[in-house]
């Protein structure tokens, strides 16, 4: 009701907003809130007090008053300006706010054949959900079909047969049900960064620096004759870990299991980042973080808006370096990048971009289902030009072949000079023998983990994802 | 009604000084710092509310700036805390003064007279920190207190200060609650490096500052550069302006501009050619791949007359 009076024209402003103050205060909050803005009763009273304080004649001075005491960070500002002008009406022209938690890379259509299945018209209604990313989903009827799967869906209890049959399975040979299971078992896998040492102290008997205040205190009781010193040494704490996903058309079948995988990395610690990218680059932190993984994954599939697109990895890459990783999120961070390394894009851009990524951080580890899959092909250009500027990498196409990916993450140490990608050619002629000479640039051992005989994957038909079947 | 609200007078004169947004958008230019309403609107309420002012956006736009501008018109002193990795309460906070602690223990002996531990630990033996300074002021007008980089400081820290933010107080085991008598006006800048948790940002009105249009940069710079041409400071903006548009990795921010037009006529430079630009690059980009890419797209096309 409110709505309709203020959407008038410029007669109602100097009114309506001075008698209905308490009305507007509500009716804006209660819809920001529908809009998944957090708004507290907190932030509503200091709203009502603000409009007092700033006096609103005009409706630019209330979108700012609003705005201020609403709006937290850059996530929310489009939900904002969608709800305040469609409750005070249109749009201030000079006013544009871009998120930059998404960021739009042009990219060409994917050429590559797609597989087919029947979850295709799902997903584009997924993708129409769009950027209006943590709404609470569940409207759609993409959403449900996920949701039934998640919860109807019998989930028998493993066996340690069935838990090892999974073990190996590749992730794109998995059914739908079994990445329910896969969740439970990736929970397992313990994903730690090596340590670094932090300028924060901590009490410690061998510690390098005398703790004054306790080497006081307890002179007191000895006349002030520090007899005992106190002494405090430099914290140890994990390093951050950055997950980068390709969501393109290649990576489809292995989405779904790495968005868990994903989201058991979010899980691992305060200091784990995860994004996916195939024409944007759609950071999932937030979106991911939470217990239900099917939530946080319907959650996820609304954030990003670009699932099994075509791939541009170096501009993904590049705007990672340019908004995040440059402002510290990538520095001394281990960066962990899952992509079949299909690039749509200029390899070159793919190299340069890699480079300035591998003096942030830590180490690199490239994860590539393809490493170790019977069609593997070096053609992917991406790959071959990102290569030399990789600490490890690694398959991790099937739930067994994670674990290499949670150790390669771990080693403590890793010499840059010693890795053999470092000195690997790519071969001049593309021949047969292709596959071993990336199997031998695979650092840790048994990465190229050879498929069980009888369970190698038929790829395209029994895809998982968020089929409904 | 605020828990953390400048008290009685103080208040008053705040509110005297900026009665509405206008006066402190014109105070702001008054010291050389410009505002557009959305920032005006949100240091008026940080002001008037009063809350914590939260602000993010591209290094080097004026966020730093905009806790000295307030300042100024306040008339107060800035007090300011450079967040870094690892930063704790006794960096930020208060410490004890060891040596003069161990001193007066051996004097006290000597004299054989008692010193318990709340003597040692009381207010004589307190050194404060920058965050203990700001709660401490006495006024007339509070001081403003501006959290450097709180995106760099780790998450514990941040914890740390939600007393702060939330009601203008800390506590001190030793000690007790500090209340501020006259709460601090507490600017937070943040580059982004990491999300800040939700119960700061809860406590914080939030701002984004963009970078200026064109018109509002000319007049920034020139205000900054005194004795600078029109001319020089309108074609600086542009290739600024233009910098910014291509592929670079760190676009300048107005810090960069001001750094680089003071640089251009302290070189008596009148009218900005691809000369001037090349001898003095460096003031402006950062990093040599940058200067390639800038170099690579033609220095003449950067300094050529606005369309």
């Amino acid at each position: 009701m409110t709505e309709r009076t203020v959407s008038d024209d410029g007669v109602f402003r100097l009114e309506t907003i001075h008698l209905d103050l308490p009305a507007v205060v509500a009716a804006l909050s209660q819809r920001l809130r529908m809009e998944g803005v957090p708004v507290t009763p907190e932030r509503s009273a200091h709203f009502a007090e603000a409009l007092t304080l700033t006096n609103p004649i005009t409706r630019r001075r209330l979108y700012w008053t609003a705005r201020a005491v609403f709006v937290s960070g850059p996530a929310h500002a489009k939900a904002f300006d969608l709800v305040f002008f469609s409750v005070f009406g249109q749009q201030l022209d000079d006013e544009k706010f871009e998120p930059d938690e998404i960021q739009t890379i042009s990219a060409p259509e994917d050429e590559r054949p797609k597989s087919k299945h029947k979850t295709t018209d799902g997903k584009s209604e997924q993708s129409e959900a769009g950027s209006m990313s943590m709404s609470p989903a569940g409207e759609e009827d993409g959403d449900d079909d996920a949701d039934e799967d998640g919860e109807e869906v019998e989930i028998p209890v493993a066996m340690a047969s069935e838990e090892e049959r999974l073990g190996t399975k590749s992730f794109d040979a998995l059914e739908p049900h079994e990445l329910s299971q896969l969740y439970r078992l990736m929970t397992r896998l313990e994903l730690s960064t090596p340590l670094r040492r932090t300028r924060r102290k901590k009490k410690g008997r061998h510690g390098e620096h005398v703790d004054m205040r306790r080497t006081l205190r307890s002179s007191l009781r000895t006349g002030g004759d520090p007899i005992k010193l106190a002494r405090r040494h430099r914290r140890i704490k994990p390093r951050r870990l950055v997950m980068l996903c390709d969501i393109s058309g290649s990576m489809e079948p292995y989405a779904r299991a790495y968005l868990q995988f994903l989201m058991c990395a979010a899980g691992a610690g305060p200091d784990a980042e995860a994004f996916v990218f195939a024409t944007r680059l759609t950071r999932l932190t937030r979106a991911l973080a939470g217990r239900n993984p099917e939530r946080a994954i319907q959650r996820a599939a609304a954030a990003a808006p670009d699932w099994s697109s075509g791939t541009r990895i170096g501009d993904a890459l590049k705007t990672f370096n340019d908004i995040h990783g440059r402002r510290g999120m990538a520095r001394g961070a281990v960066v962990v990048i899952l992509s079949d390394g299909w690039e749509r894009g200029d390899p070159a851009v793919v190299g340069r971009e890699m480079e300035r990524l591998a003096r942030l951080a830590h180490r690199i580890v490239w994860v590539n289902p393809r490493v170790s899959a019977d069609e593997f092909s070096p053609q992917a250009g991406g790959m071959l030009a990102a290569l030399p500027h990789c600490d490890a990498l690694v398959s991790g196409h099937t739930l067994k072949a994670l674990g290499e990916v949670a150790d390669a993450i771990a080693v403590e140490s890793w010499d840059r000079k010693q890795s053999p990608m470092m000195n690997y050619k790519p071969p001049a002629e593309l021949a047969d023998d292709e596959e071993e000479a990336w199997g031998s640039a695979t650092p840790v051992a048994g990465s190229s983990f050879a498929m069980p005989s009888g369970s190698s994957p038929s790829r395209g038909n029994t895809t998982p994802g968020w089929a409904s079947d | 009604m605020s828990p953390r609200g400048a008290t009685g007078e103080a208040a008053e004169e705040i509110r005297e000084l900026v009665p509405d947004v206008e006066t402190l958008a014109q105070r702001l230019a008054g010291v050389d710092y410009l505002v557009d309403e959305g920032l005006a609107t949100t240091m008026f309420l940080a002001l008037r509310l009063p809350q914590p002012l939260l602000l993010e956006g591209e290094a080097g736009v004026g966020k730093t700036e905009a806790a000295k501008a307030l300042a100024m018109i306040l008339d107060t002193p800035l007090i300011r805390l450079q967040c870094y990795e690892g930063i704790d309460a006794a960096e930020a906070l208060y410490e004890w003064n060891y040596p003069r602690q161990l001193l007066s223990i051996r004097l006290a002996d000597a004299k054989h007279a008692e010193l318990g531990e709340s003597e040692l630990f009381g207010p004589d033996y307190l050194i404060r920190r920058p965050l203990m300074t700001a709660l401490e002021h006495p006024g007339p007008r509070p001081a403003v207190l501006l959290i450097d980089e709180i995106d760099r400081a780790d998450d514990d820290f941040e914890a740390f200060l939600l007393q702060l933010l939330g009601e203008a107080s800390v506590t001190i085991p030793e000690i007790g609650t500090i209340r501020a008598t006259h709460p601090p006006i507490i600017v937070l800048t943040s580059n982004r490096t990491r999300d800040l948790h939700d119960a700061v940002k809860r406590r914080c009105l939030y701002q984004w500052i963009d970078y200026p249009n064109r018109q509002r940069e000319v007049d920034i710079v020139r205000r900054r550069v005194k004795g600078a041409s029109e001319t020089l400071a309108v074609q600086v903006a542009d290739a600024i302006s233009r910098m910014r548009e291509s592929d670079i990795q760190k676009p300048p921010g107005v810090a960069e501009a001001i750094d680089w037009l003071a640089a251009l006529s302290l070189l008596g430079v009148e009218r900005l050619d691809a000369d001037a630009v090349e001898r003095t690059l460096g003031s402006v980009l950062k990093y040599s791949e940058d200067q390639e890419v800038i170099r690579a797209a033609g220095l003449e096309q950067l300094v050529g007359s606005s369309d």
